[in-house]
């Protein structure tokens, strides 16, 4: 069998082929048959310690656990005989010997997962008597109350805490009867270091961390909604009831009358928002007000004199053009136009997932156009919503339905794709979903998918003497992964990993190569971005190499690409430099003359065009992104100004600029006003001329735009 | 600008011009029968050679106001200023034959030495000011920013004595918050980064605290007011230094952290007191230099217009 081909197996008479890696359980699984488990859950690494999955494979000697079992080509797997029966029913009766059943979870919801298997396998005494000895109780959570004894160490606490949340509280301790879980360094709950995430709570299969109150969050405004009414919903019915009575008040029923605004561009938040009935549009008011955000443009006969004056003389050599986007993402299942970035959203849609998982501002104003219930809800529901397969793959087969068209179209590379191939890739690529701090793949292993960023943001980082370097920050329209895919070796070169809730699509090995079969200027095309990548990672790592760290890290200057240095000896403070960059920024000047000092030199506060520029991380519409063509760091029309680049760049050189805008006027609906809006300023080397304003208007010649390694061969 | 061999093609070039117009103006002044003269073709053509190297020398002003036309680097018209503006002072000598004529070419000449020698001064300035400004205030801030910084000073200092003596009672109104001064220096061992301290801790009273109010009240404070600036004790560094060594001698060692911070304030106080000065006279010759310049520009076209016309 050659690597990397599927493997086939025959489960219960039926024969499946799946790819390597796959587990007896999750083939099973794509079969339709269930096979019962209590420490095994489908978000989590597994284990294979409760056994209880246990099935029977032909020609081996023993039982095997389902759940961590990899399958074989050619195996035969039986999950339903009378020996595995037999096994399953001693293993449920060991494990309810030592259990205080009914538990508390089972007294309170009656879905303990243990005692409704036993009830299953009809257990009513187990024969193996039952301990009494309690192994104690931990109440001193607010919130949580542990059960020692009712613990059956399936370890899915533990991975709940230290894999989905990256917690690392909870871990085990003790031996023989006493082996139980333990928080830190086995301290009482409340003195540990959780955060009350609840995660432990609802991974339990048994009653021994339950809920002791309701968790004190800040519900969204609404209709508050019962356990049992949430679970008459679609998305809600195969939520644990336990889960959703613990956090009452974390999804909330509203409804919108037409015109109604249900959150604004900019704003701050944490809720997503699922579309029950009706339909909402999805705007941007910014980019349309783009026109007019010209400040001290001179009106009138000096204006004219000017752009006269400026058709006559100026023989500016305007930078060639980016390569101009065709959509805004937004944080939804669908891209706005950037000719008329409005869209609609209707039942079924999800929206503000971006906000609710990481926190960032609203993308996009939505509003009601007609009568619109939603719900609103909180970080933990959303999660749990997305852990549950069926929502999952209701919301993917959205996205391919309505989006990866328009997603793939706006990664340049792929927007010459023909109708047909998507049609065909539609079908074949998965949405894939990482958690912040996840290794999407790492340096070294064998590359097998190209991923497409949709949500979020990627770091991609190199190994290097002395530790891992970052390379750059990638997001939406930005993909990864095809530097393995392309190369010889096929191993990845890099490692990328996720810097918050990040969601791509996964394009699968066997489909990159038909897609470059097919289509052979994508080939050449993507192997001529691998070059650029690859060139530009040799040629930091050489600058890294060759400059004294100290130098560059002592002021943050390792990052720099590109310095504004002003001589101090030669400036005379005549403010000239910003003056002119004042004048070819519309009368706002992006370059404050102050900054740090390297001996007679002033690295002034004007963009640096870092490598690692962590301004673009976490910009909620991607407005701000790199010049495809050169190296600065443009901002684009459609900045909401929310600030969040400004906030993130550790040197200050970002700034908000207040512009005019016609937009609605909240109090007289219909009618529009002129408000005034921010949008993000920052050095962009005055790209419309031929060098940087500031450096061609000085009179002494101490400006400079240097580059760093050539900056430290002056100054020393 | 800083003079430097980059100028050195503009000083030959200068010079080559100079030393052909001496070429023909010493056989023009040896052979002309009434003596030189302004009218003579000669005296005429260096009349319009000059005037035409003061008017670009002039238009320096209105070439700042476009910065962004593409028409040239600002440091080509600098150059251009300087060299071509000395260039036509002796045209203009040789235009007038040495003579200052009638009331109005007199005038004319005597702006035109005055604008001279300013311009002159200004490029001397411009060669020692902006090192001096870089040794002797390592804490440079923005000139337009100094005073609501020094606002910023005694308003932290006001906190910090008052944490050590108790309230003050003295008004303290909020301080703009501006960007500190210096943002950050490398290789200045002993000067850090001037940023804003933080809000200090009360210390626990003690009787001697009351020398350090009365010295902050009397002599500190006053020199951190930007609107005064007359204050001997603090302004000498020696004198400020012994004021210092003597709360310190007076003090307990409780209060000695307090001290110090009052000390390096007052130091950073003095810097930007020396920033301003210094900016004074960097830019302070442009005050003569500019109107003059117009003045010269206008009379010298009212000069040549009644001179071609009459």
């Amino acid at each position: 069998m050659s690597p990397g081909a599927a493997v086939k197996l025959t489960i219960d008479g039926r024969e499946t082929s799946v790819a390597p890696g796959t587990t007896i359980f999750d083939a099973a699984r794509g079969l339709g048959i269930e096979i019962p488990t209590l420490c095994h859950a489908q978000h989590q690494t597994p284990v294979g310690v409760c056994r209880v999955c246990t099935v029977e494979v032909k020609n081996n000697r023993v039982l095997a656990a389902a759940c961590v079992r990899p399958a074989e080509d050619g195996m035969i797997v039986a999950t339903a005989t009378d020996g595995v029966q037999r096994a399953r029913r001693t293993l449920v009766e060991l494990l309810l010997s030592d259990h205080p059943s009914p538990c508390a979870r089972q007294r309170a919801t009656g879905d303990c997962e243990l005692e409704r298997l036993g009830a299953g396998y009809a257990v009513t005494t187990p024969r193996f008597g039952h301990h009494d000895a309690s192994r104690g109780r931990d109440e001193s959570s607010f919130f949580i109350a542990v059960d020692h004894t009712a613990c059956i160490l399936c370890d899915r606490c533990i991975r709940g805490c230290s894999e989905v949340k990256n917690n690392f509280v909870i871990g085990r301790t003790g031996k023989g009867h006493q082996a139980g879980i333990a928080f830190d360094t086995d301290v009482p709950m409340a003195a540990s270091t959780c955060v009350g995430c609840g995660e432990c709570m609802v991974s339990c299969p048994t009653g021994a961390l339950t809920n002791r109150k309701i968790v004190d969050v800040d519900p969204p405004a609404g209709e508050e909604m019962s356990a049992e009414q949430l679970q008459k919903l679609d998305i809600f019915k195969r939520m644990s009831g336990t889960f959703l009575d613990l956090n009452r008040g974390a999804v909330v029923r509203r409804r919108f009358e037409p015109g109604e605004i249900i959150c604004r561009e900019g704003d701050f938040g944490s809720t997503a928002f699922y579309i029950l009935s009706g339909k909402v549009q999805v705007s941007l008011a910014t980019p349309m007000g783009h026109s007019s955000t010209r400040r001290g443009q001179p009106g009138g006969g000096k204006g004219f004199f000017r752009k006269l004056t400026e058709l006559v003389l100026s023989d500016a050599t305007p930078a060639p053009a980016a390569a101009a986007p065709r959509y805004i993402p937004i944080d939804a299942s669908v891209d706005l136009e950037l000719s008329n970035p409005v869209a609609e959203l209707g039942a079924g849609d999800l929206f503000g997932e971006m906000t609710c998982l990481s926190f960032y501002p609203r993308s996009a104003t939505v509003r009601a156009v007609e009568e619109t219930e939603v719900l609103e809800m909180l970080r933990n529901v959303l999660q749990m919503l997305q852990k549950d397969k069926v929502f999952k793959a209701l919301l993917d087969r959205r996205y391919r339905e309505r989006a990866l068209d328009t997603h793939l179209r706006t990664v340049p590379i792929f927007n010459t794709l023909s109708q047909d191939f998507v049609r065909r890739l539609r079908d074949r690529v998965e949405l894939v979903r990482f958690e912040p701090g996840q290794v999407i793949c790492r340096q070294g292993e064998q590359a097998d998918s190209l991923y497409l960023i949709r949500i979020g943001f990627v770091k991609v980082s190199q190994a290097f003497p002395g530790g891992d370097m970052v390379l750059r920050y990638l997001t939406r329209p930005d993909y990864f992964g095809e530097i393995g895919l392309l190369g010889g070796e096929g191993v990845r070169t890099s490692t990328c990993t996720s810097l918050d809730h990040v969601e791509a699509v996964r394009i699968k090995a066997e489909d990159f190569h038909l897609m470059l079969r097919e289509f052979p200027d994508i080939q050449t095309r993507l192997a001529e971005v691998a070059q650029a990548r690859l060139e530009a990672d040799a040629k930091q790592r050489q600058t890294v190499g060759t400059v004294q760290l100290d130098d560059f890290l002592s002021q943050g200057l390792m990052e720099a690409q590109n310095l504004l240095v002003i001589d101090l000896e030669r400036c005379t403070r005549c403010d000239q430099c910003v003056r002119a960059c004042a004048a070819a920024h519309d009368g706002v000047t992006r370059l404050v003359r102050d900054g740090l000092r390297y001996d007679k030199f002033l690295v002034a506060t004007s963009c640096r065009s870092c490598r690692d520029p962590l301004c673009m991380v976490g910009c909620p519409v991607g407005s701000i992104r790199r010049h495809p063509d050169s190296l600065e760091i443009i901002i684009e029309d459609w900045c909401i100004g929310c600030g969040l680049c400004a906030n993130q760049c550790p040197y200050g050189n970002i700034n908000l600029h207040p512009f005019m805008v016609n937009a609605e006027d909240p109090e007289q609906p219909g009618m529009r006003k002129a408000v005034v809006r921010e949008k993000a300023t920052t050095c962009d080397l005055s790209r419309d001329y031929s060098e940087p304003a500031c450096v061609y208007a000085c009179p002494h010649d101490a400006l400079h735009r240097i580059e760093p390694l050539k900056f430290f061969g002056i100054a020393k | 600008m800083l003079i430097d061999r980059s100028h050195r093609g503009w000083i030959i070039g200068c010079l080559v011009v100079l030393a052909a117009a001496t070429a023909i103006y010493v056989p023009y002044v040896r052979h002309a029968l009434n003596g030189p003269s302004g009218g003579s073709a000669v005296g005429l053509t260096f009349g319009v050679v000059g005037f035409a190297l003061m008017i670009f020398a002039g238009a320096l002003g209105a070439r700042r106001k476009v910065p962004t036309w593409q028409i040239g680097r600002g440091t080509f018209w600098m150059r251009g200023h300087i060299w071509l503006g000395l260039l036509s002072f002796p045209l203009i000598l040789f235009h007038g034959g040495f003579r200052l004529g009638g009331p109005l070419t007199a005038v004319l000449m005597i702006l035109f030495g005055i604008v001279i020698v300013s311009g002159i001064l200004g490029v001397l300035l411009q060669q020692v000011m902006p090192r001096l400004m870089l040794t002797r205030v390592p804490l440079e801030t923005v000139y337009e920013q100094i005073d609501s910084i020094v606002l910023q000073l005694r308003g932290e200092s006001d906190e910090l004595v008052a944490a050590a003596c108790g309230p003050l009672l003295v008004d303290t109104p909020p301080a703009p918050a501006e960007r500190r001064a210096g943002g950050g220096l490398v290789d200045r061992v002993g000067q850090p980064r001037s940023t804003p301290r933080a809000h200090p801790a009360p210390l626990a009273p003690t009787p001697e605290s009351a020398v350090l109010r009365d010295a902050y009240l009397t002599e500190i404070r006053p020199f951190l007011d930007p609107l005064v600036h007359g204050n001997g004790v603090m302004l000498n560094p020696a004198r400020a230094a012994t004021l210092f060594r003597e709360l310190r001698t007076a003090l307990p060692p409780l209060l000695h952290n307090t001290v110090s911070e009052l000390e390096a304030t007052c130091d950073e106080r003095r810097q930007l007191r020396d920033q301003k000065r210094l900016h004074h006279w960097l830019h302070g010759w442009l005050l003569v230099h500019i109107p003059l310049s117009l003045a010269l520009l206008l009379l010298g076209t009212a000069h040549a217009v009644i001179a071609l016309r009459y």
